[in-house]
């Protein structure tokens, strides 16, 4: 079909990061889609190439460059060899995010110190790294991938939780920061997802069950919202996180 | 992935989509497909954007309707059904801000209280209880509502607007609660400041007045339009019970300009 109006990212260059999810493919894949050439960083144990594979049907270049997160030095060098090999680069997906479920009082402090690092400090450090590039372009998107968990609680996840609370006040406050330098940073916060293609309907989870929405999510539910923050068309839409949750939030 | 965008062979209700911000909004879901029947009290804009989107080759209708008088939702339901036999999507657009409304709290009348609370508020709850019977028989359906930024925070001597759109905000939560299990959703839309009559964004007309918005620039009623295909497509399915600011930043910062805080160094 013709890309609907507002939805096009023809000639656009876009750089995600991968984790260990499985989810980077549908997200990558979805920018090749609306017309954008992609490059992943992550590293080797991350879903990059499964996610290559997914995105490269569509017709654009894809390229992956192997990547520590939580290095400054990785970064930046990754980052310039794609403005090196893109010319430069319009649209930054942070998507890489770790997740762990343990007790507050047995969290060790190198378990804190990796989460906060994967989570929050590559988000830091892969926004003033491409922040250069859309700094001298004055023009940029960057789109932060976040969870429900930024605004709620939950057991287990007290770190976790931390992590994305700080990524939803990074989103809002850089945006005010580089907002008049042509620069938008938003968000889209994850409710539950499963890459499963649909709950077991004979036995419904508690979860499923409580979902206003009476199933899981899957990263295909948060596609349109991403080319919509990586396109020109949502010049006027800057620092907000959406939540597409099934209605999680709307619950709690 | 961007084909569940289309609006092909739905049919869009809103109210209030005369003028502004609903005029694009009408506009941009006929460009996706849609038909639409546009409902409003002054018969004149709302022919007129019909017009439009019939010259676009959807079909449209523009029902004069008071939409704080239930008969009068009644009936427009009852015409929307025979004519289109279904309704997909609602958008609950229609508010107003009334010129006497800006006064001390005392001086504003019981009459203002209500009228202002009934269009920006009673509206999208009269529309949606007409409406989501039917949507849950027919197996689902969208409902959008409009708030505002004035709907998260006060605004000085501004109590119906303010009252009302939080109220929008509230209502959106319970309807994405509720509805959810009948396949209705329910989201809304949290415009900023987006003046109908500044045409160009960039002229020093739009910056003067975007001065406290963080990207320097008011917003333009056209920057609805995907947004508003967004919510009431297959796309969005997935969303319920979520606000989507348009604002340039405005809620990112709160209310008050935060565009000079001092550098200062970190020492510990």
């Amino acid at each position: 079909m013709d890309t609907p109006e507002g939805w096009d990212l023809t000639g656009k260059k876009a750089v995600i990061s991968a984790d260990r999810r499985g989810w980077t493919g549908f997200f990558a894949a979805a920018l090749t889609e609306a017309g954008a050439d992609v490059a992943i960083i992550g590293s080797e144990s991350s879903d990059m190439e499964d996610a290559k594979n997914k995105a490269s049907s569509n017709g654009r270049k894809v390229i992956t460059k192997t990547t520590d997160l939580m290095s400054k030095e990785s970064i930046d060098q990754s980052i310039q060899n794609i403005v090196n090999d893109f010319g430069t680069i319009d649209i930054l997906v942070n998507n890489a995010k770790a997740d762990f479920g343990k007790r507050f009082e047995q969290v060790s402090e190198s378990e804190f110190d990796t989460l906060i690092d994967f989570n929050l400090k590559s988000m830091f450090l892969t926004c003033q790294s491409v922040g250069h590039t859309m700094l001298k372009n004055k023009k940029g998107h960057i789109v932060n991938m976040t969870s429900d968990l930024a605004v709620r609680g939950l057991w287990n996840s007290v770190i976790p939780c931390a992590s994305e609370g700080a990524i939803h006040q990074l989103t809002s406050s850089l945006a005010l920061e580089w907002g008049r330098d042509g620069i938008r940073v938003n968000g889209i916060g994850a409710g539950w997802l499963t890459t499963q293609n649909k709950s077991d309907a004979a036995e419904p989870d508690l979860l499923d069950r409580y979902l206003p929405s009476k199933r899981k999510g899957h990263p295909n539910d948060l596609t349109q919202m991403l080319v919509y923050l990586s396109s020109d068309s949502c010049d006027f839409v800057n620092g907000q996180t959406i939540f597409i949750d099934g209605g999680a939030l709307a619950h709690a | 992935m961007l084909e569940k965008l289309t609006l092909l062979n739905k049919t869009v209700v809103i109210t209030g989509g005369g003028t502004g911000l609903g005029r694009e909004m009408c506009l941009a879901m006929a460009r996706a497909g849609a038909d639409l029947v546009i409902a409003a009290r002054r018969l004149e804009p709302i022919e007129e954007v019909s017009n439009l989107v019939r010259g676009l080759g959807r079909k449209s209708l523009a029902i004069s309707t008071d939409a704080t008088n239930t008969s009068d939702i009644k009936a427009l339901f009852d015409t929307v059904l025979t004519e289109f036999g279904k309704v997909d999507v609602l958008f609950n657009n229609a508010g107003i801000v009334r010129e006497d409304s800006a006064k001390p709290i005392w001086e504003i009348s019981d009459e203002s209280w209500k009228i202002g609370i009934d269009v920006n508020l009673s509206t999208a709850f009269y529309c949606s209880r007409e409406i989501s019977k039917h949507m849950a028989d027919n197996g689902g359906g969208k409902i959008v509502n409009v708030s505002s930024g004035f709907g998260f925070r006060g605004g000085r001597d501004n109590y119906m607007y303010a009252a009302g759109k939080g109220g929008i905000v509230n209502l959106t939560r319970a309807m994405a609660t509720s509805l959810g299990r009948y396949g209705i959703t329910t989201n809304c839309i949290v415009p900023g400041f987006i003046p109908t009559e500044v045409t160009d964004p960039n002229s020093e007309r739009a910056k003067q007045r975007g001065r406290f918005i963080p990207i320097g620039r008011v917003g333009q009623p056209s920057e609805m339009g995907p947004l508003a295909v967004y919510l009431a497509s297959s796309a969005s399915d997935y969303m319920n019970g979520e606000f989507f600011a348009i604002d340039g930043g405005g809620l990112a910062g709160g209310i008050a300009p935060t565009l000079h805080a001092p550098e200062i160094p970190l020492e510990i």
